[in-house]
């Protein structure tokens, strides 16, 4: 009996952990303040199953699998017009307040249409030059859940 | 007693059978994942690496392609056909820019579409430290496009998949 239990809890975590709610580290300074370099955290898979990311909502992206996922910011959705001026967000021509950006960003960027089925993500440190940060814009469908907090 | 005796002897043969035959040969997936695992070896350096050393891996990185390897990449620049000869060259050119170097591979998906070609799509990480002291880490998925050869696997075509559009 206590074997079986222990069979059960293990299959259990091995599943929760393993599909649902993937723990990850952090790794990089791409997102912060708000996810500081070495943080951890969990990725939960079932965030976006019925709801699709919305403005201002951090999300992973994922590369090949869900071992390696970028933590990133939802800026724009599909349809909507992207641009930085002088380090400033606009979204379809109209400022957009961005409280989580702490660090001085000087980025230009010309305007772009965000593509069918695409979100657009960037992350909340900028003060690297635009060319040093990966961003852009990434099939839905490569957004596999977002971190618990 | 002695029937179950000779039972279990039986299952144990079975599986130590079965574990000699996955290890002696292995399967075409597993012949494919060993060939990333030795460019991932080979690429990758030791602050400690000698000359010698780093001489034969240079030359080992090219025995893993077909001439010419195409590369795809949404660096317009990057792309092209490259014999063994240049792929050597560059890896080379490349690892002496750093102190140390780690070629990590995760996520290998490997599927055979036609006979004698695999298809791989991975995600691989470059960890490392340029000699001026500067820290490199890259991401990128990969579409690694395969054939077979005199029984050996060869890198015919590798795509660098843009992930993040600007």
């Amino acid at each position: 009996m206590f074997l079986i239990r222990v069979f059960l809890v293990s299959l259990f975590a091995y599943l929760f952990f393993g599909f649902l709610c993937i723990p990850f580290t952090i790794q990089g300074i791409s997102m912060e303040p708000t996810y500081p370099d070495g943080g951890v955290n969990f990725c939960w898979r079932l965030r976006y199953l019925f709801s699709e990311p919305k403005r201002h909502e951090v999300v992973a992206v994922r590369f090949a699998g869900s071992r390696v996922m970028l933590l990133k910011r939802v800026v724009a959705r599909e349809g909507e017009q992207v641009e930085f001026r002088a380090g400033r967000l606009y979204v379809n021509g109209k400022e957009i307040e961005e409280p989580y950006v702490r660090f001085p960003c000087n980025w230009n960027l010309p305007t772009r249409r965000v593509e069918k089925d695409c979100v657009y993500v960037v992350g909340d440190n900028r003060s690297m030059p635009i060319e040093g940060h990966h961003f852009g814009q990434t099939s839905r469908v490569r957004i596999i859940g977002a971190p618990l907090w | 007693m002695v029937k179950i005796k000779y039972l279990l002897a039986g299952v144990l043969m079975v599986i130590i059978g079965i574990v000699l035959a996955t290890i002696v040969f292995p399967s075409e997936e597993k012949r494919v994942k060993k060939r990333f695992h030795l460019l991932s070896e080979w690429v990758s350096k030791s602050p400690e690496e000698g000359s010698l050393t780093m001489l034969q891996k240079m030359k080992d990185i090219g025995t893993l392609f077909l001439e010419p390897c195409e590369l795809k990449s949404p660096n317009e620049s990057l792309s092209g056909n490259y014999t063994r000869q240049e792929i050597s060259a560059y890896a080379g050119s490349a690892r002496s820019h750093f102190s140390h170097l780690h070629l990590k591979l995760y996520d290998l998906h490997v599927a055979f579409p036609e006979k004698e070609v695999a298809k791989v799509n991975l995600t691989a990480r470059l960890i490392g430290k340029s000699k001026a002291g500067e820290r490199v880490d890259e991401i990128r998925e990969l579409d690694c496009l395969l054939k077979k050869m005199d029984r050996k696997w060869f890198f015919s075509q590798i795509e660098v998949i843009e992930i993040l559009k600007k």
